[in-house]
């Protein structure tokens, strides 16, 4: 039966139209074809019937005149019925029928000046799956494969369609053309395996850069999924999307690095024995804080402060509280303004350039010393351990309720198993934890010097010039997250895994920044990048809190 | 010996007992011998007609050594001047006035890293810091009384600070107390004017033996009224601001108790202001149940409300009452308005707790009543009003306050021993 194409459908291809034109008079039969029975026609082609009933043809005879005996439908039931079995009365195959017009709509298209381009969709592809995205510009096209689309949960969208059980209908795509299209319509497709359409004509949005990441980041955070969010997010990405994210981000970030402004506040002495290094990430005042707690240190005269802001806005109160810190502290403090968010890693890889000293110390807003004299602590671990222990070290930190936050990292693998359509599509994430988290103060094995599989990036002291040869923060990871370890790891595989030394400072995690959804959309694609980067290694020995790896003997510090 | 005193404001701008007290040390300190005192006093919006253009420290009123303090756009969550321009002047200020002591009341209108900075700039200057309260404790206001259910507190902690500001996460309050013994870790000499405030300032974790309690003191200049001969003792006296904490509702409350118990034979006088600064709830409880206390016949009104008085009409409001209330619902410091009272021969009742609970002796020269307790209220006035002799007898008991040369002995002892103390 040839089936009328909804509004959306453009098929150059000849189709049945959904009526007889009134003007043309339904065929005859011919004197040498056997008189047509009627209700047994209709019988056996039961959709011909609700056809006729709806009034689409006025008989079984006029659909068979103009299509049916093309189609080949029966018009005689077999002599003997043939029972319990199927019985083919023509070639599914062959039948001119067009696949219907599946249910759904593309939501927004967004591109940006540099290239990106993000588009937002639902189709029930429940029976019949999804092909691709095809997007028409007027000079430009882009064609997303399915397996280069992310698939998520659209409840509304199963909500108005009737589906009985959760089914994976949005779809989101995201591409970095790396050059500017010029984009206002868009004529889109949405093209299923059975070679059913969508189209639809979309107004296209541009957006700059920067939002368009984070609109694509923070969809990715707030997504539904069908499984559990924390492995299907990461396994939504595990397609084209997640390099793409990752090279957008990256051109954001050599963006938001060019140019910094930097002013100096402080008598500027030569032959420090430390550079602090600190991101900050809009809250000012963990540094007015941070400057308070740590002027009243013996030895920190010895210290300088790099203070790099990710927050373009708070420039010019970060400027005022330099000045009053100077003022009021009287501590060398380096600003490094950037006119956008760079990330953690990049901040943190420019503030180490403008650095004075042979030793850095990357440390998070609300850290702050615990021990009273943790300058000359740390001074002293710097200068009696061998260079080798003190390349790359962390130390003990503690949550403001008393109790251990942070006594090195490890690494554990998550699995979750994958059954969808019937195939398998296991999920492995790597997961970071810390030694001794909520434990008693004093717990002796976490607060040993020792070496550890990693340490966090909220404290960090390491040798400026093995910081350098190994390149420093991966700038792949999108804002912040997963970096730290990164580096841990590229310093034990280059021979000097992270060490732990006993100086002790208070952490109040993930209170120094106001963390958004694009932020947790970035920790996704962190996930993705660390697990990619670094399964096979972890895998070989480095899982557990008690890794067997041979660069590492927890047992005893060397 | 050269005194800078640093004032939250200048009292003779913004009423309030820690400016005064700073105020009367100032005049106090001009009287001794040897000593150069300086007052350098806060000024905010609410004396804008003292800001002069691109001014950040100003002279008084023609008057020598009277400074103020133009302070613009200070932060009350940590207790810090944002302005660049201030610490420049305060810092230059100190290094042209050059000080043996810088005595610090309150930090208001300063910040309180004021204090390092003072230190950074005069190192060997001796610094005293007179707390008027524990806000340096209790970000709600310093007086420390929950929120939450209006209990008095005896211990600040992140958690607990944050259950009664929910709006900050407890790591807020960590940090605040991290951030503010920063700063007092510049101070050389606590002082404080009752005792009962050194424990709570301990347990907190500020060293006990930096602390020294001077009293507050007076200018000894009221005669005692006579009392009226014979007739009842049963006129009571509220005196001081109408906020939340002094406790004017208690005393409402415990009007109507009494009425209700059919005992009437009994006046109240309010004097005081400020009920503009009182919670919106407290504001409308008070003004409504004044509002009905003036709808009733004359002959059955137990409540008049004066409002506010200059210092030269407390004589007179006070003849007018016998005894003096004090129902404060917090740890009340001092409570200058006891001093006035026994000034004056007026015997206190007051609820017992804090600087009253310290500064009356219950039955000995006034009457304690369980803090925020209507009832006990209520019980304790109808007593004062009924026993025969008890007002004789604590009028009697009662000793003058503190003088003001009482307390500028008491700060002059603290300077000679902090200047002459080893380094």
């Amino acid at each position: 039966m040839s089936r009328g194409s909804s509004r959306k459908t453009a098929d150059p291809a000849p189709i049945a139209p959904l009526r007889p034109s009134p003007l043309q008079p339904a065929p005859q039969p011919s004197a040498d074809t056997p008189p047509l029975n009627e209700a047994l026609y209709l019988r056996l082609n039961p959709d011909v019937a609700t056809a006729v009933a709806t009034g689409t043809f006025r008989s079984g005879a006029e659909h068979y005149q103009r299509f049916g005996r093309a189609e080949g439908r029966p018009t005689m039931a077999p002599a003997s019925v043939v029972r319990d079995r199927v019985v083919i009365t023509a070639d599914p195959d062959h039948l001119a029928e067009k696949p219907r017009a599946p249910a759904g709509n593309i939501d927004h298209i967004k591109i940006s000046p540099a290239g990106g381009i993000y588009a937002v969709g639902w189709v029930n592809d429940s029976q019949d799956r999804l092909d691709s995205i095809d997007l028409y510009f007027s000079s430009w096209s882009i064609s997303f494969s399915a397996a280069s689309i992310a698939r998520v949960r659209r409840p509304d969208a199963e909500a108005s369609i009737g589906l009985s059980a959760p089914h994976n209908c949005g779809f989101w795509g995201f591409l970095y053309a790396a050059r500017r299209l010029p984009a206002n319509i868009c004529s889109a497709v949405v093209r299923l395996k059975s070679g059913a359409e969508l189209q639809a004509m979309v107004t296209v949005d541009t957006v700059e850069d920067d939002e368009l990441r984070n609109i694509a980041l923070s969809g990715l955070a707030l997504a539904k999924y069908t499984g559990a969010p924390y492995f299907a997010a990461v396994q939504s990405v595990d397609t084209a999307i997640a390099a793409q994210l990752i090279d957008f981000n990256q051109m954001l970030t050599r963006r938001a690095v060019n140019a910094p402004y930097i002013e100096f506040f402080g008598r500027g002495n030569a032959g420090y024995k430390g550079s602090i290094i600190v991101c900050l990430f809009g809250k000012i005042e963990y540094m007015f804080a941070q400057q308070a707690m740590f002027a009243r240190q013996p030895g920190i005269g010895d210290y300088e402060f790099i203070y790099v802001c990710n927050s373009p806005e708070s420039a010019e109160l970060l400027l005022r509280e330099a000045r009053l810190a100077s003022l009021i502290y009287g501590l060398d403090v380096t600003v490094i303004l950037l006119n956008a968010n760079a990330g953690f890693a990049a901040a943190n890889n420019l503030a180490a350039k403008y650095a004075r000293s042979s030793r850095l110390l990357f440390t998070n807003p609300d850290v702050f010393p615990r021990d009273e004299n943790w300058a000359e602590k740390h001074s002293t671990i710097v200068a009696d351990l061998p260079a080798a222990q003190t390349a790359l070290f962390g130390a003990p930190l503690y949550y403001d309720d008393g109790s251990l936050m942070h006594g090195g990292m490890y690494f554990e693998l998550d699995r979750a198993p994958g059954f969808s359509q019937g195939r398998r599509k296991d999920t492995a994430i790597l997961r970071v934890e810390h030694y001794g988290k909520g434990a008693p103060p004093g717990t002796p094995e976490f607060l040993r010097s020792r070496i550890v599989p990693a340490v966090t990036g909220a404290f960090m002291s390491m040798a400026r010039d093995w910081f350098e040869r190994l390149e420093g923060f991966s700038e792949d990871y999108i804002f912040g997250h997963y970096e730290d370890a990164d580096l841990c790891l590229k310093s034990l595989e280059a021979g000097r895994p992270a060490r732990l030394h006993d100086a002790k400072l208070w952490h109040l995690e993930g209170k120094g920044s106001q963390r958004q959804p694009q932020h947790e959309g970035g920790a996704v694609v962190n996930r993705w990048l660390f697990t990619k980067n670094w399964l096979d290694l972890v895998q070989d020995g480095l899982t557990g809190p008690a890794p067997p790896h041979p660069a590492l003997d927890i047992t005893e510090a060397k | 010996m050269k005194i800078l005193l640093v004032s939250l404001y200048h009292p003779e701008l913004v009423r309030g007992g820690a400016q005064q007290i700073a105020y009367e040390l100032f005049e106090g300190l001009r009287q001794v011998e040897g000593v150069e005192p300086v007052l350098l006093a806060g000024a905010d919006h609410t004396a804008p007609a003292m800001f002069k253009s691109g001014a950040r420290i100003t002279g008084f009123d023609g008057r020598p050594n009277e400074f103020l303090f133009l302070s613009q756009g200070y932060d009350h969550v940590w207790d810090k001047s944002p302005s660049v321009a201030l610490a420049e002047s305060f810092k230059e200020f100190l290094e042209r006035l050059r000080p043996d002591v810088v005595h610090f009341h309150h930090f208001l209108n300063f910040g309180i890293d004021y204090l390092t900075l003072t230190r950074r700039v005069l190192p060997e200057a001796k610094i005293v810091f007179t707390a008027h309260e524990f806000l340096a404790i209790c970000a709600a206001s310093g007086h420390m009384r929950r929120l939450t259910d209006g209990s008095l507190c005896d211990r600040a902690s992140a958690v607990r600070c944050h259950q009664c500001m929910p709006a900050f996460p407890p790591e807020h309050f960590f940090m605040r107390e991290m951030w503010m013994k920063a700063h007092l870790a510049a101070v050389d000499v606590f002082t404080v004017p009752s005792r009962f405030m050194i424990p709570h300032y301990v347990r907190w974790g500020l060293d006990e033996t930096k602390f020294v309690q001077v009293t507050n003191g007076m200018k000894a200049d009221a005669v005692p009224i006579r009392a009226a001969a014979g007739g009842r003792r049963n006129r009571f006296g509220f005196f001081g601001q109408l906020v939340d904490v002094k406790g004017l509702h208690v005393l409402l409350q415990a009007v109507d108790l009494l009425r209700a118990q059919g005992f009437t034979d009994f006046t109240v006088e309010v004097n005081g202001d400020n009920i503009r600064f009182a919670s919106p709830e407290r504001r409308a409880g008070i003004e409504a149940f004044l509002a009905a206390e003036a709808a009733r016949p004359a002959d059955q009104r137990n409540v008049v409300c004066n409002g506010s008085y200059h210092h030269d009409q407390l004589r007179a409001r006070m003849a007018r009452v016998d005894w003096v209330v004090v129902p404060s619902i917090w740890w009340e410091i001092f409570c200058l308005v006891i001093s006035e009272a026994w000034s004056f021969g007026r015997p206190v009742i007051a609820a017992n707790a804090g600087g009253p609970a310290e500064r009356v002796t219950d039955d000995g020269d006034g009457l304690l009543f369980e803090l925020g307790d209507a009832g006990a209220l209520a019980a304790t006035m109808h007593r004062a009003c009924t026993e025969d002799g008890l007002w004789d007898r604590l009028a009697q008991g009662i000793t003058p306050p503190p003088s003001r040369e009482e307390m500028v002995q008491g700060y002059m002892d603290v300077y000679r021993a902090s200047v002459l103390a080893p380094v």
